[in-house]
């Protein structure tokens, strides 16, 4: 019993040592909590007031009244000198309560002048301590006159610019908007923001209103034809990468941009990314023509599905037969475009996407670009799927100028906003000049006999490639929501231009007897919108017998038994 | 025999439940529901998709707290080293995972959440200290010999996380550990000597960092070289906080935060997102709260009769406090970027497990402080 108690006794003594030492280090430790916490405190101190402060009361306006320099944001025009964006002088009205007589019968008047303004929130501007406070932004002269009358002295007016976008909400994605103060807070307006703060008179954009107009039109005929959700669109100078048009619907008018809802402010031409399906067909096929120069000649086995693991790739359009690279390419075959992957190679296809852009955020001006979403690591199932546009999720933007970069010759372009190229740097060669002939012809064949039948607009000779991908929802596939897109070229003898479209979750109807894939949905858009170009550009059709149709060249592998079926889907 | 100053451990479930620390219980769940909140807001006024993936897990994982808080402090002593070598295996395990094929995949999917073990381990690491130095007699604590237990405790668990690489975990796993042999009384030359070396050793780490590493301490040194690369995230964070001003933009108001200018808004960055909206006022009440948790936290260890349940009450405490104060300085640039989410608030399944298995022990120590725990 003694003993137990001795040793009770001993045990205490011991913590009450340790208990000791850990009270001085505790001390020590929660000394450097407490001074941890005391910074985080006067850190909000510093981010929220001291440094917020400037922004926001003081500083801003008054240089204004004052009659400091005020310059002129410069004008935005579209290639032809057209007026996209521009800035015109306007009155602003403030309030100095030191000079107010009489703020409740001030504010009675004010109210009756602008009804959108709370009675309350005018009385505190005209009370409030200071000598500056905001009343309304941007009124009109009318307006202005009207405050005059009330004969208030402390109601006076500052002179700055409002931004005004004549065209509205036609190229509102790629223009985008500026704040009250007018400064860029999305599009080319924030990207090139210091720029056009600086004065000059105006900046020259590469789009074509006129074409801008046709591209957004169609995209939105379509979608209201096969109720989409959104719509994608942009036309390309396959030389120079200049974007002519860039559509991304539902979209808003940035003369409102409070108005516009959270989807219609996401731009998904350069900020959003899509598995595009069998348009990446274009990439791994120049890809073995280039890696290979029996290409042509070669067979990809597509009688059976191909069993990785627990992916399974099919054909939509089973041939059952061997197939060559032309009939793979415009039968749209999944199976003969992952081996033709295979048979580039893992690395070889990898590093030839990253060439082309494809693996990332591509360069644009616009701050609004997605970073593509790539298998990492790669692996060689990946391959197989990149091949035909799967596992991989590049934007549209950056996917239609590597199809432009493969047809005008096999150079290099990146996309532009500025009129006469990208100031990124172009030429890099691809793919040779003799591949960027074989795979024009290819476009080509698609048009004529392939899934892209209804794209074609006669004397234009348009080649293009459809994709049909579904979108994945929650780690699988989705067979009723899809993504139906169409890429042409044209004239496919000497592409001058590529024309993107792609539908989100199009519902096929009576019309495209239910289908809802990129050959019915997107391809018969891309050739409206590339005859009402020819009309806006003035490109008359050739149709002279002399002109060889590119397809030919392709027919020689196309074996004399292939089923002539209506193709309709991929 | 035991004598009079030893409370009986045998009491009921009900009985003990009932004697659970319902103010700390309270406190934590009204930062969580602060983190909900935010996450609604973050997206953008709407439940889905984190608000209420992680008002699932956050009931889950207070279920599990409750059930940790009632279990015998013994328990948690006899399970501290089999805690600490599952929490080994299953690192490990991903490590090999990863390398077989699985890509940087650094965690076990459970389904509905995935399960990173460093977080696991960060609290097997304390409470392995905890248990030896309960075992250590004072005087012997300033001895070297017993620091080397120590060290190769916390270097192993260090060196598997830095393989991942994940630079920020394997910090916070050495601090914690730091922390727990400070504490228990490790000559103080040693630590100055720690970071006088730490500071030579500087130039060596940096040889060895990955340039997006070297690139976050660039940009923290100077975010304004990179405005659009490396430096956006913080100086979009910095504008958004400071947007807020005094009193915020109010409840589902913040512009800065919503109109994706600030990437990662709903996990490391959600600090930002709540100041914008609330402002100076709701950060400092945030701060406040996570202030009481610290309290609290270390005033159950204070009280603690046994070294067990002090250490590991202490460590715990300091760890949540530790993650706290990386991260809201993150946010605010006083320290580089490091990926350390606010615990309680930000989105992440693994985290909220880790941080609720932490407070569950904190109040099993609160529940048995009076416990006597034999010495070996």
């Amino acid at each position: 019993m003694t003993l137990a108690v001795a040793q009770v006794i001993s045990l205490t003594g011991d913590r009450s040592s340790a208990l000791y030492i850990a009270r001085g280090r505790l001390v020590l430790i929660g000394a450097l909590f407490a001074l941890a916490f005391f910074l985080l405190a006067v850190r909000a101190v510093d981010v929220t007031v001291m440094q917020a402060l400037p922004q926001t009361e003081t500083a801003a306006p008054v240089p204004a009244v004052q009659g400091a320099p005020l310059v002129r944001r410069a004008a935005i025009l579209d290639r032809n000198g057209v007026l996209l964006a521009t800035s015109v002088k306007a009155a602003s009205l403030y309030a100095d309560p030191t000079l107010i007589a009489d703020p409740k019968g001030a504010a009675h008047k004010i109210v009756q002048i602008f009804p959108d303004l709370r009675i309350q929130d005018i009385m505190r501007s005209l009370t409030a301590p200071g000598r500056f406070h905001w009343i309304k932004r941007h009124i009109t002269p009318a307006q202005q006159a009207a405050v005059l009358r009330i004969g208030e002295p402390g109601l006076a007016f500052a002179e700055d610019y409002r931004r005004i976008y004549p065209q509205g909400a036609l190229a509102g994605h790629l223009l985008g908007y500026t704040n009250v103060d007018g400064r860029g807070l999305a599009g080319f307006e924030r990207a090139f923001d210091d720029t056009l703060a600086q004065g000059q008179d105006s900046v020259r954009l590469s789009l074509d209103t006129r074409l801008q107009h046709a591209l957004r039109r169609e995209i939105e005929n379509t979608m209201r034809q096969f109720n989409a959700k959104a719509g994608i669109g942009t036309i390309l100078d396959a030389n120079t990468g200049e974007v002519l048009a860039g559509v991304s619907l539902p979209d808003y008018d940035p003369n409102h941009v409070a108005r516009a809802d959270k989807d219609a402010v996401f731009n998904r031409l350069s900020l959003g990314v899509y598995e595009l399906g069998s348009i990446f067909k274009i990439f791994s096929t120049a890809a073995l023509l280039d890696k290979m120069s029996d290409a042509l000649s070669m067979e990809f086995d597509a009688r059976q599905p191909i069993q990785h693991g627990r992916f399974s790739i099919k054909d939509y359009h089973p041939q059952n037969r061997a197939l060559s690279v032309p009939e793979v390419f415009m039968y749209s075959s999944n199976i003969g475009s992952a081996l033709m992957g295979q048979a580039v190679g893992t690395k070889r296809l990898r590093t030839f996407y990253e060439r082309l852009g494809l693996l990332t955020p591509m360069t644009f001006e616009s701050r609004e670009i997605a970073r593509p979403l790539v298998p990492s690591p790669w692996r060689d199932i990946d391959t197989l799927t990149a091949a035909y546009g799967h596992g991989l999720a590049t934007t549209p933007l950056q996917t239609a100028a590597a199809v432009a970069s493969i047809v005008n010759g096999g150079t290099l372009v990146r996309p532009t906003l500025l009129a006469g190229g990208s100031a990124y740097g172009q030429g890099e060669r691809i793919v040779s000049a003799q591949t960027a002939a074989h795979m024009r012809s290819l476009l080509r064949l698609v048009v004529t006999d392939g899934t892209g039948a209804k794209a074609d607009v006669p004397g234009y000779w348009i080649g293009g490639k459809t994709g049909t991908a579904e979108k994945a929802q929650g780690g699988a596939y989705n067979h009723d929501r899809l993504l139906s897109s169409f890429i042409g070229i044209f004239p496919a003898h000497a592409p001058r231009y590529v024309v993107l479209i792609a539908i989100d979750e199009p519902r096929g109807n009576a019309q495209s007897h239910f289908y809802a894939t990129g050959g019915w949905v997107a391809a018969p858009a891309v050739g409206r919108v590339v005859a009402a170009m020819g009309a806006i550009l003035g490109l008359p059709p050739q149709n002279s017998d002399a002109l060889k149709d590119p397809a030919q060249s392709m027919r020689a592998y196309i074996s004399a038994n292939a089923a002539t079926q209506g193709v309709h889907d991929e | 025999m035991t004598g009079p100053i030893y409370i009986s451990n045998e009491r009921s479930v009900i009985g003990r439940m009932s004697q659970i620390n319902w103010s700390l219980i309270f406190l934590v769940v009204c930062l969580a529901c602060l983190g909900l909140a935010c996450l609604y807001s973050a997206a953008g006024g709407q439940i889905e998709p984190w608000a209420g993936r992680q008002g699932v897990r956050f009931i889950f994982c207070l279920i599990i707290m409750l059930v940790l808080a009632v279990i015998d402090l013994r328990w948690w002593y006899k399970l501290a080293w089999p805690a600490y070598f599952i929490g080994l295996g299953l690192l490990m395990f991903v490590e090999l995972m990863g390398r077989i094929g699985m890509g940087a995949q650094r965690w076990i999917d459970l389904g509905f959440m995935q399960l990173q073990p460093s977080e696991l381990v960060k609290i097997a690491v304390i409470m392995v200290l905890a248990r030896y130095y309960h075992g250590t007699a004072a005087e012997d604590t300033r001895r070297l010999s017993t620091l080397i237990l120590p060290a190769i405790v916390i270097l192993i668990p260090t060196g598997l996380v830095l393989l991942q690489p994940n630079l920020g975990t394997a910090i916070m796993i050495v601090l914690g550990g730091a922390a727990m042999v400070f504490l228990a009384g490790a000559p103080l030359w040693l630590f100055i000597l720690g970071i006088g070396a730490g500071a030579a050793a500087i130039p060596v780490v940096w040889m060895f960092m990955h340039d997006y590493q070297k690139r976050r301490v660039e940009t923290f040194l100077n975010p304004e070289n990179d405005p659009l690369g490396a430096g956006y995230n913080i100086i979009q964070s910095k504008i958004a906080i400071g947007s807020g001003g005094i009193s915020g933009k109010g409840y589902l108001e913040g512009t800065q935060s919503r109109l994706n200018f600030l990437p990662e808004k709903h996990t490391d960055f959600i600090f930002t997102l709540w100041a914008e909206e609330w402002g100076f006022i709701g950060g400092l009440f945030l701060l406040f709260l996570f202030a009481l948790i610290f309290i609290y936290g270390t005033w159950i260890g204070l009280r603690c009769r046994n070294n067990f349940g002090r250490f590991l009450a202490l460590g715990l405490t300091f760890n949540f406090s530790l993650y706290v104060f990386i991260n809201i300085a993150m946010v605010m640039g006083l320290i580089p970027v490091v990926g350390i989410p606010l615990p309680l608030i930000s989105y992440g399944g693994s985290v909220m497990l880790a941080v609720m298995i932490a407070f569950g022990l904190i109040m099993s120590c609160s529940l048995y402080s009076d416990s006597r725990l034999s010495r070996f």
